[in-house]
């Protein structure tokens, strides 16, 4: 009979304290509505409704021009890093199987690729990736919906299904994660007719073919590398630089160890028209920056590489206040992510300013839930953060560019040290590592604090991952040459850097 | 006979959709949209149903004026026996369906959630469908893709795949999820049926 009492009693206060809860929120339907179903807005959704707030996510997918579609789970999950990863995995083994033979391994016949069985592989796991997020979502009581989510007002969400229903949500405070998709060269004829983007390229269920892939962002790189090295005749088309941002140096031997590799490349050149012949094939028509001529040749399939665009259109931004960079069209946002209007946040690729990086919209979509739900005041640092590029020959890096550190701290103040090595693996195998090089920019002087950390050869993520690290705690120069590598690696040539760029000496490591 | 059962099963599609609307929380649009798809079978659900259901036969004998228009053009019987040749394992269509043939399935009913990228699910479907054989016409198999049903997935609370619930009535009765061995399949079918 206690016992019983007991209970109710607490059944009372806890109730109260609920009640009290939806009495400061207003009648607001939720305390926070996030728009956007990527790796920001659902790390953001999950983290708050963990801290007891009341979360709703809105995702929806505006098909692509060619008319796919995905489920839950943004870029990242679906058009982007893993699918991308996995396609570079289908060519990196393709290349191992070369190898093995030099190995040993008894191959009985020519090596062939079939793309329908990799696609539906890796279009298996996405959706399984899909189906983790939604059961994730209902696991932590975030309510999900299927709807383009619109600002009504600072408080109003206003969201349409696929079939032209309409609802309406109202939240204390609004988050906006809706991310990019890839641009069109809407400017060049059959461009949007006959073209397709990093949207399409990891749903075709049939290989693309003979391909052509324009722009040299690290998109264009990456997809132009797994398609060489699962055998499909490849061209890259660039207009002026490759992997502008990045170190140019470490682009450079990107580039080359990809036209090394069987990728061809067509620099200085500015697609002018692509059209579809009786036969089915594309026919593209470029201009030659350098000659001036104009250039004809036929593809299966072109694929535009030439930037993304975020996704604000549609949201009603401009009706409710929030302000927005004119270039850019991205959503200009203070360190703590709000945004020009008092409850509106936003973060991940929509903000001005901020990397278009999974674990940075993951950390960031976090840290505000945190705030917003009074837990920290802990802001998101977008410094050192490390990243790498899954081409053929991988480049990882953390920190600044040498340009970058040259423009920063003058030329005079900066100490440059670099090693061309040669993986182990490639011995064996008689592969070129010519493009395998190390870089690491210091400050001059002292411990010669590092600036920048650039590494090109396999496994760049994985052996940039664990320095990244050290960069973030300070790490020096000195700091890496007490560091004892692990051998045999090729990590290790790291810890053992001593040949500057000023000294003039050959930077190439010799022997054990 | 006829005209009893006739009555009865109107009264239970009636029940059926209201269920639905209520457990859907529709809005008044689409629960005359819902109305219309239940009462009148969609020429796409007439080609999906193989020829001898009689789920199907029964609907038409019940259903108004639109279905019997169609029926002349099918070569699909008119009189079958009202529980013989019943369809045993299905792919549940959408939710209007699932209502239909499982939760108002006069069998028991064995429904096995699965996906295309899950191993596993690709080995406990044919033991499945063996067990649901043996059973001879007792117990039917309701197959759900949870990608092209995730909503109804999640509904029934399914996380990891494969899940099998056994229902009976409208009614969750038992489930599992993993892989089963053969006996342990005929253990749990027998135990639905309720032998």
């Amino acid at each position: 009979m206690a016992a019983l009492c007991r209970v109710r009693h607490r059944w009372k206060r806890t109730n109260c304290i609920q009640l009290l809860t939806r009495n400061l929120t207003g009648t607001f339907d939720y305390d926070l509505v996030v728009i956007g179903g990527g790796s920001g807005g659902l790390a953001c959704s999950k983290e708050a409704a963990q801290l007891g707030q009341k979360v709703a996510v809105l995702d929806y997918v505006e098909p692509s021009v060619k008319g796919t579609k995905w489920g839950i789970g943004g870029t990242c999950v679906n058009v982007g890093c893993i699918p991308k990863k996995l396609m570079h995995q289908a060519a990196l083994l393709g290349t191992a199987l070369k190898d093995a033979q030099k190995y040993g391994w008894q191959i009985p016949g020519p090596i062939s690729h079939d793309w329908s069985t990799m696609a539906e592989a890796v279009q298996n796991h996405v959706r399984s990736l899909n189906w983790g997020h939604r059961v994730q979502l209902q696991d932590k009581e975030v309510k999900y919906l299927n709807v383009k989510g619109s600002l009504l007002d600072e408080h109003t969400v206003k969201g349409s299904t696929r079939t032209g229903k309409e609802i309406m949500l109202t939240a204390k405070n609004i988050v906006i994660a809706t991310g990019g998709r890839p641009k069109y060269p809407t400017h060049i004829p059959g461009a949007v007719e006959h073209g397709i983007t990093s949207d399409d390229i990891f749903w075709l269920k049939e290989s693309p073919g003979k391909t052509l892939v324009v722009g040299a962002s690290y998109v264009a790189l990456e997809c132009a590398g797994f398609l060489t090295g699962i055998g499909l005749e490849t061209t890259v088309m660039v207009r002026s630089i490759p992997l502008r941002g990045f170190d140019q140096q470490m682009a450079g031997l990107v580039t080359d160890y990809m036209e090394a590799y069987g990728t061809k490349f067509s620099w200085r050149s500015v697609p002018k028209s692509v059209d579809k012949l009786s036969s089915g094939v594309l026919q593209v028509t470029w201009t030659d920056e350098q000659t001036g001529k104009d250039q004809r040749d036929t593809f299966d399939s072109v694929l535009w590489a030439v930037g993304r665009a975020p996704e604000t259109k549609t949201l009603g931004l401009e009706k409710v206040g929030v302000k927005l960079n004119k270039e850019s069209g991205k959503i200009l946002v203070a360190a703590d992510e709000s945004t020009s209007v008092p409850n509106i946040y936003a973060f991940g690729d929509i903000g001005e300013g901020r990397p278009e990086l999974t674990p940075t919209a993951i950390k960031a979509g976090k840290l505000l839930a945190r705030r917003l739900a009074g837990q920290t005041n802990e802001l998101m640092n977008y410094d050192n953060v490390a990243t790498t590029v899954f081409t053929p020959l991988e480049y990882g890096c953390v920190g600044l560019s040498e340009e970058e550190a040259e423009s920063r701290h003058g030329k005079d103040s900066i100490e440059v040290y670099h090693a061309f090595y040669k993986p182990l693996e490639f011995t064996v195998a008689e592969r070129d590592a010519s493009q395998c090089y190390i870089k690491v920019v210091c400050k001059r002087g002292g411990d010669q604090r590092i600036l920048g950390l650039h590494f090109t050869g396999p496994n760049a993520g994985e052996v940039t991952q664990g320095f990244a690290m050290g960069f973030q705690c300070g790490a020096t120069l000195t700091h890496l040459k007490e560091t004892v590598g692990i051998h045999p690696t090729c990590a290790e040539e790291l810890t053992k850097v001593n040949v500057s760029k000023r000294s003039g000496l050959d930077a190439t490591v010799t022997g054990c | 006979m006829g005209g009893h059962r006739r009555v009865e099963r109107e009264k239970e599609e009636r029940q059926s959709h209201t269920e639905v609307i209520r457990r859907k929380n529709l809005s008044p649009m689409a629960h005359r949209l819902l109305v219309r798809r239940i009462w009148t079978l969609s020429v796409k659900d007439l080609r999906c149903l193989p020829a001898s259901t009689s789920s199907f036969s029964t609907s038409l004998r019940s259903s108004t004026t639109p279905l019997s228009l169609l029926s002349p053009k099918r070569t699909l019987p008119r009189s079958l026996p009202h529980t013989s040749r019943r369809e045993v394992s299905f792919n549940v269509q959408d939710h209007e369906d699932f209502t239909e043939r499982v939760i108002n399935s006069e069998l028991p009913v064995l429904i096995d959630f699965h996906a295309q990228w899950c191993g596993p699910c690709k080995i406990l479907g044919p033991r499945l469908e063996k067990a649901v054989a043996k059973q001879k016409g007792k117990v039917a198999m309701a197959k759900v893709d949870i990608d092209d049903h995730t909503d109804l997935a999640i509904e029934y609370g399914v996380s990891a795949v494969p899940t099998v619930i056994a229902m009976r009535g409208g009614d969750v009765i038992d489930q599992f999820v993993g892989i089963k061995d053969d006996e342990a399949l005929d253990s749990f079918v027998s135990k639905l049926v309720g032998q």
